[in-house]
């Protein structure tokens, strides 16, 4: 590689970086800014902004809403998405296509439009859950499905699946046995990612919430909505305190996976 | 009654027939070799015996039980694949001890037994490592030894070195071989190499199109082929229309004629005359192309160093003798 072509190289990565950092650099600013309007660098630096929004039950409140929503989707997309996709690459390996397709569906319906089509659904039937919070964790849970999806069966399709259920079934072990000694262990890698992926995006929904159960409810998001008229560092403190919260989460887990294997 | 007993196994796939009638036998301590090219339905047949496919008839007989509905967890046969299938999340020792543990065995014998099998296969110090760490011979090493380990009733091997590079793959041939003999162990092993199943069996059973062309001991398939198939599969045949084999050797003959490439004497008189038309150096043998009135032929010829090798274009006298003509069908 010539030397043009590394300083090339550099700058396009760095350019990106800089395009996707400034955002979050100046929200940070503003966020620690005592003050910052007419001048070009904010007029001191504070904290205040920070201990006012973590000493602020309402923010607490909607804080553990979203985790607890969040948390509750994703635990509900690994009960459901995991057999499912087993069931797929195990015993019908052309329902791949159709699941390809499925999974596009809540990337290609706009959210406006599926959130009346959800209302209608759980309005009635066996699951009646038209304003309540619940119904934020079964939008959440199709929300998560194409990131599952996608990271999972990559992995999926680097095992070998058949070869190695059978040569666990020929050694003793049950179908059950087998996927939970053999299988899952080795989807670890594709789970984090996929859980990662869907978590840091559920944390950030706001159409869903909004439109779905109502500003009354209060989640992260709402709650930045609501907080709309207010002060524009406090917003700040809040953007950038849930984006170190994903960070954090992300960071740990990361550890705790790297520690088992 | 045989040890293995294989009565008209038969099996469809939607409207394509994969094997039918397959019919064969291994005595205890026996290692049967099914021989086919590739889509044959070996492989499948293979899966059945295994109980990982079902066969729509038939039966399947191991050690005087119908095993032949049994599910593969209660078979008593264990089978090493072509892709090792080894669980990438365990190391070495775990995947040995897989089939131990789902027998809920005392963690002590299974140490020992793991020990054991480890040392049988010659990995052990490897214990502690993963699968990625290790080479494909290594892999299948594990592999077989995660198999042995079970002491199963009859073990497959599915194209187990087909994946290995040619010397790892000669070395782990033998040494299956080996081991096949220490432990006595029942075995039926499935390759589409001729060589292979000719270094490796007691029998051969040899297949195509999903059935059965010839069984029987290796010198008895190589010497005495049944048909053109057969000939042209084992050994390197030369193949001569009735036709051509009736106006180079002077008689008639019915059917197609094999000859072996190293039954045509070279530079014997009696015979007939050829010319040399290329030759190929196989290590120690040569393999001499010659064109004759009727039809071109392959003779082999043991290598006996530079100053013996003949030129291209030399002439050449060749002989073969009455009985080394074989006419198939």
């Amino acid at each position: 590689m010539s030397r043009t072509e590394r300083l090339y190289h550099r700058t396009v990565v760095w350019v990106l970086f800089l395009i996707l950092f400034t955002p979050l650099a100046a929200t940070l600013l503003y966020s620690l800014a005592t003050q910052w309007s007419a001048t070009l660098l904010p007029a001191g630096f504070t904290f205040k902004w920070y201990l006012q929004l973590w000493s602020e039950p309402r923010f607490l409140a909607a804080f553990g809403r979203s985790l607890a929503i969040c948390f509750g989707a994703l635990a509900l997309s690994c009960v459901l998405i995991l057999p499912a996709m087993f069931a797929v690459a195990y015993h019908f390996p052309r329902l791949d296509a159709l699941m390809n397709v499925l999974i596009l569906l809540p990337f290609a319906v706009p959210p406006v439009v599926s959130a009346v089509g959800l209302l209608q659904l759980y309005a009635s039937g066996p699951l009646p859950l038209t304003g309540t919070p619940w119904i934020l964790v079964f939008c959440y849970f199709t929300i998560a499905l194409p990131f599952m999806y996608r990271a999972i069966s990559n992995n999926l399709q680097a095992l070998n699946l058949r070869d190695l259920m059978d040569a666990a079934h020929l050694l003793g072990a049950s179908s059950w046995r087998a996927a939970l000694l053999v299988v899952l262990p080795n989807l670890r890698t594709g789970l984090m990612v996929a859980l990662f992926l869907s978590f840091s995006f559920l944390i950030g929904e706001f159409v869903f919430a909004n439109l779905l159960v109502g500003t009354r409810y209060e989640t992260l998001q709402i709650y930045l909505y609501n907080l709309r008229n207010g002060s524009g560092h406090l917003t700040s403190a809040l953007v950038i305190s849930y984006f170190l919260a994903v960070l954090l989460l992300t960071w740990i887990a990361n550890r705790l996976n790297r520690e088992r294997t | 009654m045989s040890y293995l007993a294989v009565k008209g196994l038969h099996k469809r796939y939607g409207a394509n027939t994969l094997f039918t009638d397959i019919e064969f036998h291994a005595e205890q301590g026996e290692l049967v070799t099914l021989l086919g090219p590739s889509g044959c339905g070996k492989s499948t047949l293979l899966r059945c015996l295994a109980g990982l496919t079902e066969v729509d008839r038939g039966a399947i007989v191991l050690a005087d039980q119908d095993i032949t509905q049994l599910p593969p967890q209660r078979r008593g046969i264990a089978m090493v694949f072509q892709s090792y299938a080894l669980f990438p999340n365990m190391t070495v020792e775990q995947n040995v001890a897989f089939g131990l543990r789902m027998q809920r065995l005392a963690r002590d014998e299974v140490q020992q037994r793991v020990q054991e099998v480890l040392n049988l296969v010659e990995l052990q110090g490897f214990a502690t490592r993963y699968p990625h760490q290790l080479s494909g011979g290594q892999c299948q090493r594990v592999a077989l030894a995660r198999s042995l380990i079970v002491r199963p009733r009859l073990l497959l091997l599915d194209e187990p070195l087909s994946a290995l590079d040619a010397r790892i793959r000669r070395h782990l041939r033998e040494q299956i071989r080996a081991i096949q003999q220490e432990l006595g162990l029942t075995t039926v092993f499935v390759t589409h190499d001729q060589e292979e199943a000719l270094t490796l069996s007691d029998r051969i059973v040899l297949m195509r199109d999903g059935r059965i062309v010839q069984s029987g001991d290796a010198e008895t398939l190589y010497t005495a082929p049944v048909d053109a198939f057969a000939a042209g599969f084992i050994g390197n045949y030369n193949l001569l229309s009735a036709d051509q084999a009736s106006r180079l050797f002077g008689q008639t003959f019915q059917g197609q004629v094999a000859i072996r490439p190293e039954a045509i004497r070279l530079g014997v008189a009696g015979g007939f005359s050829g010319r040399i038309v290329s030759h190929s150096l196989l290590g120690n043998v040569i393999r001499y192309r010659i064109a004759t009135e009727a039809c071109e032929l392959n003779v082999d010829v043991l290598n006996h160093g530079p100053s013996a090798l003949q030129a291209n274009g030399t002439a050449v006298t060749l002989a073969v003798d009455s009985d080394s003509l074989r006419e198939v069908a």
